[in-house]
């Protein structure tokens, strides 16, 4: 185009001043927009990523009480508190048997169902776990 | 619609320079800060917003061979106090009604505070009291007047807060206010603490971590380089309220954590030994004492108990005395532990046979063209023993006419070869290699001491392993507690294996032995009190008398007891070490009286414990049980 005279020389100038500053201004607005996103994507992802840091924190935490709680020590002090009468095993109260158990319980509990007919007076085993009461 | 329409020339000329003034304007002030003032803003900025912020990584956890935790890491919270923060908060406040009301919900919440962490509120308020402290006054920088008091700005409050506690302290909430208040002037410090749940189980193999971050001894030392990780870091930028703009993190690199490892202490073997250690301690008082259980197959260790000891999280109390791990530190006179050795090797040399029999009732005999007096034994002999009473009765006089036999230069290379005079290579802390001398510098009555366990020196791990010898058909193992490497995600990352020292006895030759130890726990021997009917225990009972001011003390006693079982297909391999046991009512500190009766209780546990089979089952021969993967 040419250009014919100051004034519409000035004119346009105006015209491309203000073009200039919508289009500056709307890509700004886009770009303040965009860094917004931005910003509150970082920030969730670094919400996000403390959260996970949080329940590692709380499940190491957990994980120690858990295995305090378990330690064969505090064990025993409860077996003791809530009278269990658990005792350890120990190889002189086993009793180990050479024939097939499933053999010798059958046996046993024949004993007992019939003894009433053979005229033996048997009587079932009775088990007292130490500390409970006869 | 043409140009002239819109206005008047001057107007447009002036409208289009007021523009372009101000778009020069604009660009200049630009250029000023983007490229003039550059430097000086970006330092603010940076000064004021930039921070490098480190990634402290986890130290990795200690598992037992079952996988139960023995250290771990969590977070540790201290709670501090900045108590000049309430009054410049309160000033701050600009209209009297919010001043007020502000005092007062602070006020609230201190009180609700100190509720929650379970101290006076009178405690709570004083603490939050502002104070001044003074320093010397070319020091006093902080403030424009330079008269040695500055504030302070920092007061502990209170240390180890979980995270439990933590997150109800910082979910407080005011009655009738919707969100949690903050507390001026109230702070946390969050760092990463070492904790052991089992307190003082396995203290001397697990070691520490100190209050800086620094292994002591032990798993914690040996296995920093797996267990510590790499810590990271990260650039960021911070508003006026202190918060990151994630925006604007620069560069990061993310922590590694540390691996795990685990090992071959059983938690339940180790309990089990320790609880007789207890008990063993209860009864005879020893200054000190060491149970060792291990696998007699792979020599991994299972257990490791010592007296004294400590807990593991009281490490700062605790005497160093206490830490020392005795089992590979503390040298011992071996006693009769260490015949199994004169006896094993005239046996491999084929020197002697069972069958050989020796005068015990002698007193001395001519060696290298000298008379040499023998030590007494305890008892007289009406017979010539043979090579399996020698060990049975433990005799002194026997088992040095088979040194004498065997030599001293071959006595020295078999004593070596079990492993003595040399560090066994437990990983973990300080060793002794032990004292055995070089023959040429033995005197002439050595050949009589030795070979029953005097004139040398050794470690309790030193004996065990040197039992470890027969139960594992003639083999020196290393002593080794790590079974894996794990990385962070569980994954075996290394795998220990067993690792042999040397082979010291032909198979033939240790199972011999094995049998012979065995009859030591029979009714014949000095530990009966050993023996569990059909789990062919087999091991050496060993007392010797304690050298106090350069003389051997007759009260003072180490009695050892050192066995596997079943003597068959060996197991396991306990050692039980009593220095200095007093038995109640008086009395020697024999191994047979402090130490055999609790290798039995321990044996008795792991027989149920680590499913042992018994070897002479009811109708059962010998010859028919199958044998497990020894060298026999």
């Amino acid at each position: 185009m040419k250009i014919r005279s100051t004034r519409a020389f000035a004119t346009q100038i105006v015209l491309g001043s203000l073009v200039a500053l919508g289009t500056g201004g709307s890509l700004g607005f886009a770009i303040v927009d965009l860094r917004r996103d931005i910003s509150v994507s970082a920030n969730t992802a670094r919400v996000l990523e403390q959260r996970i840091a949080e329940t590692e924190r709380r499940v190491a935490e957990i994980g120690g009480l858990v295995a305090a709680g378990q330690s064969p020590e505090v064990l025993e002090e409860r077996n003791q508190t809530l009278a269990l009468g658990l005792v350890p095993p120990v190889e002189t109260r086993v009793v180990r048997v050479g024939i097939s158990v499933t053999d010798r319980l059958a046996a046993n509990r024949k004993a007992e169902i019939f003894a009433a007919e053979t005229g033996q007076n048997l009587a079932p085993v009775r088990f007292n776990l130490g500390g409970a009461p006869r | 619609m043409t140009a002239r329409g819109f206005a008047k020339n001057l107007r447009l000329h002036l409208i289009a320079g007021a523009v372009v003034a101000s778009f020069a304007v604009v660009a200049y002030r630009l250029v000023e800060l983007h490229v003039l003032d550059r430097e000086h803003y970006l330092s603010q900025i940076q000064d004021a917003r930039h921070r490098v912020v480190a990634d402290p990584a986890r130290r990795g956890d200690i598992l037992d061979t079952r996988g139960d935790l023995l250290a771990t890491t969590r977070t540790d919270i201290t709670l501090a106090i900045d108590p000049w923060a309430l009054p410049e908060k309160i000033e701050a406040q600009k209209f009297a009604a919010r001043k007020a009301a502000f005092e007062n919900d602070q006020r609230a919440a201190r009180a609700a505070l100190a509720e929650l962490l379970g101290m006076p509120a009178g405690t709570l308020e004083a603490a939050f009291a502002p104070a001044w402290k003074t320093i010397p006054v070319p020091e006093d920088t902080e403030d424009e007047a330079p008269d040695g008091r500055v504030r302070v700005r920092y007061m502990k409050l209170l240390e180890g807060v979980t995270e439990e506690h933590f997150s109800r302290i910082q979910a407080l909430r005011l009655p009738g206010k919707k969100d949690p208040v903050r507390i001026a002037g109230l702070t946390h410090e969050r760092r990463f603490r070492r904790v052991y749940p089992h307190r003082d189980l396995a203290a001397h193999v697990l070691g520490y971590v100190n209050k800086e971050d620094v292994p002591s001894g032990g798993v914690e030392a040996y296995a920093d380089r797996y267990l510590k990780g790499l810590s990271g870091w990260r650039e960021i930028e911070r508003d006026g309220k202190r918060t990151e703009l994630a925006q604007f993190r620069q560069r990061e690199v993310p922590a590694d954590d540390g691996w795990s490892v685990v090992l071959s202490i059983d938690c339940a073997v180790q309990h089990i030994a320790e609880q007789e250690m207890n008990a063993l301690v209860a009864k005879f008082q020893p200054a000190k004492a060491t149970i060792i259980v291990s696998d007699a197959r792979t020599g991994f260790l299972l257990a490791l108990a010592n007296h004294p000891t400590f807990d593991l999280n009281e490490f700062g109390t605790t005497p160093l005395e206490k830490q020392r791990n005795i089992a590979a530190a503390d040298l011992i006179e071996p006693g009769s532990t260490f015949k199994i050795v004169a006896l094993a090797g005239a046996l491999n040399e084929g020197l002697v046979t069972t069958a050989s029999k020796f005068d015990c009732t002698l007193d001395s005999l001519v060696h290298n063209g000298k008379p040499r007096r023998f030590m007494r034994d305890d008892h007289r002999y009406d017979h010539p023993l043979n090579l399996s009473e020698v060990i049975s009765h433990s005799s002194n006089v026997g088992t040095a006419q088979v040194g004498m036999l065997l030599g001293e230069r071959r006595l020295y290379d078999y004593a070596r070869a079990f492993g003595y005079g040399e560090r066994s290579g437990y990983p973990l802390g300080r060793e002794e290699p032990g004292l055995l001398a070089d023959p040429a510098r033995w005197s002439g009555i050595d050949i009589t001491r030795i070979p029953a366990g005097y004139s040398i020196a050794a470690t309790p791990l030193q004996i065990h392993y040197g039992m470890g010898v027969i139960a594992s058909g003639g083999q020196l193992l290393r002593p080794q507690v790590i079974r894996q490497v794990l990385d962070t995600s569980g994954e075996p990352v290394y795998t220990f294996r067993p690792a042999v020292r040397r082979t010291v006895l032909a198979p033939a030759t240790a199972e011999t032995m094995a049998r012979m130890l065995q009859k030591v726990a029979s009714p014949d021997g000095t530990a009966k009190a050993a023996a569990i009917p059909g789990f062919e225990v087999a091991g050496k009972t060993g007392t010797a008398q304690k050298l106090i001011g350069g003389r051997y003390s007759p009260r003072n006693h180490v009695g050892s007891f050192v066995g596997f079982f079943p003597a068959s297909r060996p197991r396991v391999v306990i050692s039980v070490i009593v220095d200095d046991g007093h038995p109640p009512g008086g009395g020697t500190g024999y191994g047979a009286v402090v130490a055999v009766p609790s290798f039995r209780k321990v044996a008795e546990q792991l027989i149920q414990y680590l499913d042992v089979k018994p070897v002479t089952a009811p109708g059962v021969a010998l010859a028919a049980l199958p044998k497990e993967g020894v060298r026999r």
